[in-house]
């Protein structure tokens, strides 16, 4: 019992070393390669260009490790970047700006994860749709508008790297603390790992998966705010192709995209390695679309070493 | 039986439905196909053409798609060419997406012209396009003359290959070439947030960058906001192009140096004439290049 209960943790820690090996391996690489990359100035860069992405990878990890995706996340990012744009050009006082686009947010994840509870439809559709309407929406909010120039109360959660990691910080400790303390994070690797099992040893799954959802689209919401901070300016052309990113971030740091196992502190790592990745090719005169095949190769490479250790372990 | 006269009932007011609206596309109308409702500056040349569609006695279809997307564009000109238009305005998100559907509207005998970036088919009539070249070449002169020699330039590009994209970045590289000044040049794909890591990344990576030109102004707000977190306000020169209110608010601020300003306006009217001239069987030239001008704190009050 003891030994079964042993190798199994260590295998988990194992895949979750596997993705801090990787960052290292990555960061060394391009500190022997680029003379620029070594000053505390890019770490720091990197630090403040994780911030958004982190965010909403923090969503997507409860998401995914219920089992569910969603899609939708990047045009939250739109549609809450417009509602706060145009709420503080309207002279709303920052809170209140602030409270209203993280609301939206949670809205849109509570409609992404009310629709798919209650169609049943696959929440790769499901939020499929939701990603083009929530954008549509954005795009009527914020059509033809001027926002910009925010308030310095406003600005200050963005820039620099100091409050805005502070903030990623916070949401990651948040997350961690749902996943590994509360019933409700428990609740949801029991889901991932198998949905009807759940059900039948007593947890409200349906209830449980908007919630989740809803967590989802809450973090998009935060990731909006702190952007459109640090640019300053609102349009409802943000996040476009973020979802997949985020997705890429919780996969590569070492969550299954099945489901049931995973947690925050991995995402935290995939998130860091995107970022240092984009960074450092910068840092090589590497131009974007050449980032793009970086970070392509990445992901098949995480999924690949993922499945192929999951074959292993239920061969075991 | 009541199936029956349900079915019928429905064929006919399809029918009926089909029949008006083909109607309705008799009466001359322009579509306009734009890069994005979401831009502003497409918005006015919209709006610009609509007014002197209107003025001319004609009606003016918008077909725009919210965001950039070649795809999305394409399928718009494809609904137009449905639709029976007397002429389509294309402002290209991407000059090389259009292929086979400009061939459906040669045979279909709707006008084409294009207006921002050109589009490179004989099948389009006229170009009525913002001289990039001339203005961003303008752009470099006024930026060169400003940023702190010696120093880099980075340009923050659109998508790569694009013509009008091209076009600002290589104005503005020859000036810059011409004084013996770096060039950084990395495509944008024409989204702000892009633009903004970009500038993060190679702000740190040549931290003797002096000058950032936005090829849109957009991208010159996400260097802005760069600039201004960065603590280089003042010592970096921001230059973008388009005109776009956000910038103009931004230079009277004095955090961005200029923007070059296209003539929207003329451009959207003098699409919408020469859409009516060529149904009129007039001959139109191939090329009506509108200049741009900069604007800065010197002139931004009369813009804004």
């Amino acid at each position: 019992m003891g030994g079964f209960v042993t190798s199994s943790a260590f295998k988990r820690t194992q895949r979750a070393l596997q993705a801090l090996v990787g960052l290292v391996v990555i960061n060394v690489v391009f500190l022997v390669l680029a003379p620029s990359y070594r000053q505390v100035a890019n770490f720091t860069t990197i630090l403040s260009n994780a911030t958004v992405l982190g965010c909403l990878a923090a969503g997507s990890t409860i998401v995914i490790i219920s089992g569910g995706l969603d899609l939708s996340i990047g045009s939250i990012i739109a549609l809450v970047s417009v509602v706060v744009g145009y709420m503080l050009m309207l002279e709303v006082p920052v809170y209140l700006a602030i409270l209203a686009g993280l609301g939206t947010g949670a809205l849109c994840g509570l409609i992404s994860g009310f629709i798919i509870v209650s169609t049943g439809i696959p929440s790769f559709i499901g939020t499929l749709g939701m990603m083009m309407a929530v954008r549509g929406a954005a795009e009527i909010i914020g059509a033809g508008k001027d926002m910009s120039a925010f308030p310095g109360s406003f600005s200050m959660l963005g820039s620099g790297y100091v409050i805005p990691v502070a903030i990623m910080a916070v949401a990651f400790i948040l997350v961690a603390i749902f996943l590994s303390q509360t019933r409700l994070g428990f609740n949801a690797f029991a889901i991932g790992g198998n949905a009807e099992v759940a059900r039948l040893s007593g947890i409200s799954v349906k209830k449980n998966q908007v919630l989740y959802y809803l967590l989802g689209g809450l973090f998009a919401g935060l990731a909006a705010v702190i952007e459109t901070s640090r640019l300053d300016f609102a349009q409802s052309s943000r996040g476009s192709g973020q979802e997949l990113n985020s997705i890429a971030a919780v996969i590569i740091g070492g969550t299954t995209m099945a489901g049931g196992m995973g947690g925050v502190g991995r995402t935290v790592i995939g998130v860091l390695i995107m970022t240092s990745l984009s960074a450092g090719l910068s840092h090589l005169g590497v131009g974007s679309s050449w980032q793009r095949i970086a970070i392509g190769i990445v992901i098949i490479l995480a999924v690949w070493i993922d499945t192929f250790q999951r074959h292993r372990a239920s061969k075991a | 039986m009541k199936k029956v006269n349900m079915k019928a009932l429905l064929i006919v007011a399809v029918m009926a439905l089909g029949f008006g609206a083909s109607a309705w596309a008799q009466t001359k109308t322009i579509a306009y196909v734009g890069h994005a409702t979401s831009n502003t500056f497409w918005n006015r040349l919209g709006a610009m053409a609509k007014a002197e569609a209107g003025a001319q006695g004609v009606k003016f279809l918008d077909l725009t798609p919210p965001e950039p997307n070649p795809d999305e564009q394409k399928k718009a000109v494809e609904n137009a060419i449905l639709q029976k238009v007397s002429g389509i305005i294309i402002g290209a998100t991407d000059n090389r997406a259009f292929g086979e559907t400009l061939k459906k509207a040669k045979a279909a005998k709707i006008p084409v012209v294009a207006v921002d970036t050109g589009i490179d088919d004989p099948i389009v009539q006229s170009l009525v396009q913002t001289d990039n070249l001339k203005s961003a070449r303008i752009a470099g002169k006024y930026i060169v003359e400003r940023m702190t020699k010696p120093g880099k330039i980075l340009i923050l590009g659109g998508t790569l290959g694009h013509q009008t994209g091209d076009a600002r970045r290589d104005g503005v590289a020859q000036m810059a070439m011409d004084a013996g000044i770096t060039v950084i040049y990395r495509a944008c794909d024409w989204d702000e947030t892009k633009a903004y890591e970009t500038c993060q990344n190679e702000l740190a990576a040549n931290p003797d960058i002096t000058a950032i030109f936005g090829a849109w102004d957009p991208a010159a707000m996400a260097a802005r906001a760069v600039v201004k977190e960065k603590g280089l306000m003042g010592k970096i020169v921001i230059c973008g192009f388009d005109g776009n209110p956000a910038n103009l608010k931004a230079i009277k601020a004095g955090e961005i140096n200029a923007t070059v300003k296209q003539d929207n306006d003329r451009m959207g009217k003098q699409a919408v004439d020469l859409i009516i001239k060529i149904n009129k069987g007039e001959a139109v030239d191939k090329f009506y290049p509108i200049d741009g001008f900069i604007i800065d704190k010197t002139n931004v009050d009369k813009y804004m």
